[in-house]
């Protein structure tokens, strides 16, 4: 393997090339950044309460969320199976539960991201206030 | 005439990717640009690049063609892909984000440091799911080239690995972004065209309300899937996406958490609004093109539209288009799992070093193009369906029990995601070689998430109970580091 930091620049044409960085040999981050600290340097029993705490409330809301969603989704599949009547109510001739799979998951889907996102970032303010060190 | 619209069509597409890759190069300069595009990425650069990777073969042909071919079952599949990114949202988007992970393997190591063998099967879980994830790629384009242009089948898988390795060794995945970002706005306008003009075209037709009008009995006569396998369908695809890897790497070009969560909710946005157009491809199919879910070509449906409805120079102009928005669905899809694989590989095999990230490109691409080649599809959007069913079953127990879960083990995890991936796979291998029954052991089989996904998280929680003094001494600074809000931007 050639040492690519050793090699002279590249002779390269025009007068930006004096400018250009100086070729380095790139490499993909050894373990340093994937070390997390064994010992905790200070053993602050508070802030730890805070961080289960903030944990706590961030996994109870997406599983309210995501709970929300498989029992719609769930839900329509089986009312749907189970209730054939659905398929006589039609719009333009296209039975109503096409539509509904078609375009109408869609925006629930998009409004319950967006709400999850605001409800997120405020239970991550509410930790940022209290535990302000 | 429509083979030379389209191949024409086909080599722009590729040229301007490879264009666009060379251009990003020159911005790529350090490491962590090679690797992670500097974690500077916007969110809508971001988003797009997602929608860009995550819209792939199966969506761009294989929903219309599940809509010709199951019916209303078809219209699951989309609604699954988007879900699924909202449960990405729910439970991995900003957490994973803070990880400093670069990949998968690498969150395993940083949960588990002392577990060499976590990492080691993490990695070999995600080559599998790239490599399983590219070869439908490899069949859409196989099937597109020769619709397209009569070549041989082969020829498709060819260009798309060649096009890719290029891309890739060149520019690493600052430029993918790029090329990502682009995929997804074009994808979007090669169907939205299409889909304007057949809309305008038919619509005002009195033929069309008479075929509106027998489509009832016609959707009759298609043997959609049953609840259970509904149900399955909808477990895998949302519990899939949260461990597929080429999506999850995006994750780590966000410069914070916070803008990891603004990236997922404009990807929603993305999203749904290219699946409209698949779907409305779909119906369009059934009412002009009834022929075709019969036979084994319904993935066809989006490139044989145009000229069932147009003739002459429209028709060869809006299959050129949509060959394009396919390759370009190809490309991206597939660059973003060879980024993936091929960066897992170089840092299994070849200690991270760019060089050998180029090696595990070719690599990364060469077998799938095999694979491709000696083996043949039906219904791309099912076999993407069941590679969801397989990281649903694997990876994503994995990241949802290490996020979430303080008495995870690195054995628990091993454990869980051996038992997922073999029960899933086995059971998906045998459902292809036995002859289809309607039963409930078959359908169990066909669509195993419903069963191994539950049963993967079961195994994972009770091995790690029964070791529960092999938790990690420094979970509790893992995991605050996982959910604690970072400060402004700062890195």
């Amino acid at each position: 393997m050639s040492n690519e930091q050793n090699e002279q620049p590249e002779q390269l044409p025009g007068r930006l090339a004096s400018q250009r960085p100086q070729r380095i040999r790139v490499q993909a981050p050894q373990d340093a950044s994937l070390n997390v600290p064994l010992a905790r340097p200070e053993h602050n029993t508070a802030q730890e309460f805070y961080v289960r705490q903030l944990i706590r409330s961030q996994l109870r809301l997406a599983v309210a969320v995501a709970a929300g969603l498989l029992a719609m989704l769930v839900g329509i599949s089986a009312l749907l199976a189970l209730w054939p009547t659905a398929y006589e109510f039609t719009l333009l001739a296209i039975p109503l539960p096409w539509w509904i799979l078609g375009i109408g998951m869609y925006p629930l889907i998009i409004i319950a991201g967006v709400l999850y996102n605001r409800a997120a970032a405020r239970n991550e303010e509410r930790y940022r206030s209290i535990s302000r060190d | 005439m429509t083979s030379l619209f389209s191949s024409l069509a086909l080599v722009v597409v590729c040229v301007t990717t490879m264009l666009i890759a060379f251009y990003g190069l020159r911005l790529s300069r350090t490491t962590s640009d090679f690797y992670v595009a500097s974690r500077s990425v916007k969110p809508w650069w971001n988003a797009s690049a997602i929608g860009g990777e995550y819209l792939s073969a199966a969506s761009f042909l294989g929903v219309a063609g599940l809509i010709m071919l199951t019916g209303q079952s078809g219209l699951w599949f989309p609604i699954g892909y988007t879900a699924g990114y909202l449960m990405l949202l729910l439970f991995v988007a900003a957490p994973l984000r803070r990880s400093q992970a670069y990949t998968i393997p690498d969150f395993a190591q940083i949960r588990f440091e002392d577990s060499k063998s976590l990492r080691k099967l993490t990695t070999y879980l995600v080559v599998v799911i790239c490599w399983l994830y590219i070869v439908p790629q490899m069949h859409g384009a196989a099937l597109t080239l020769s619709i397209a242009t009569g070549l041989p089948g082969w020829v498709g898988p060819v260009v798309v690995a060649a096009v890719v390795a290029i891309t890739v060794v060149s520019g690493g995945m600052r430029s993918v972004t790029f090329v990502q970002a682009f995929q997804y706005w074009f994808k979007l306008a090669s169907l939205v065209i299409p889909t304007i003009f057949l809309l305008i075209q038919v619509i005002p037709e009195q033929d069309t309300a008479d075929r509106l009008r027998s489509l009832g009995t016609q959707l009759e006569n298609i043997s959609g899937l049953n609840l259970y396998e509904t149900i399955s369908i909808i477990l895998a695809l949302l519990f899939g996406t949260l461990g597929l890897p080429h999506v999850l790497v995006r994750f780590y070009t966000n410069p914070t958490g916070h803008t990891a969560r603004t990236t997922t909710v404009i990807v929603l946005g993305l999203l749904s609004a290219f699946y409209l157009l698949p779907t409305t491809l779909g119906v369009l199919g059934l009412l002009y093109m009834p022929w075709l879910g019969s036979t084994n070509e319904t993935d066809a449906t989006v490139l044989l539209l145009p000229s069932a409805i147009f003739d002459g120079f429209l028709a060869d102009a809006l299959t050129a288009i949509v060959v394009g928005g396919a390759f370009a669905a190809f490309l991206s899809t597939t660059s973003g799992l060879v980024v993936s694989l091929a960066g897992a590989l170089s840092q299994e095999f070849f200690a991270g070093t760019v060089r050998g990230f180029r090696i595990s490109t070719v690599l990364a691409t060469a077998l799938p193009v095999l694979i491709a080649v000696v083996t043949n599809s039906l219904a791309l959007a099912g076999a993407i369906g069941n590679v969801f069913a397989f990281t649903a079953s694997t990876i994503c127990p994995l990241l949802l029990l290490g996020i979430w879960w303080r008495s995870l083990t690195a054995k628990g995890a091993m454990a869980g995601m051996l038992v997922g991936a073999v029960t899933c796979g086995l059971a998906l291998m045998l459902s292809s070689v036995i002859p289809p029954v309607d039963e409930l052991w078959f359908h169990m089989m066909r669509q195993p998430a419903a069963w191994s996904v539950p049963l993967a998280f079961a195994v994972m929680i009770a091995v790690s109970r029964s070791t529960r003094r092999a938790v990690p001494s420094n979970t509790d600074t893992v995991m605050a580091r996982l959910h604690v809000p970072d400060r402004g931007a700062q890195l």
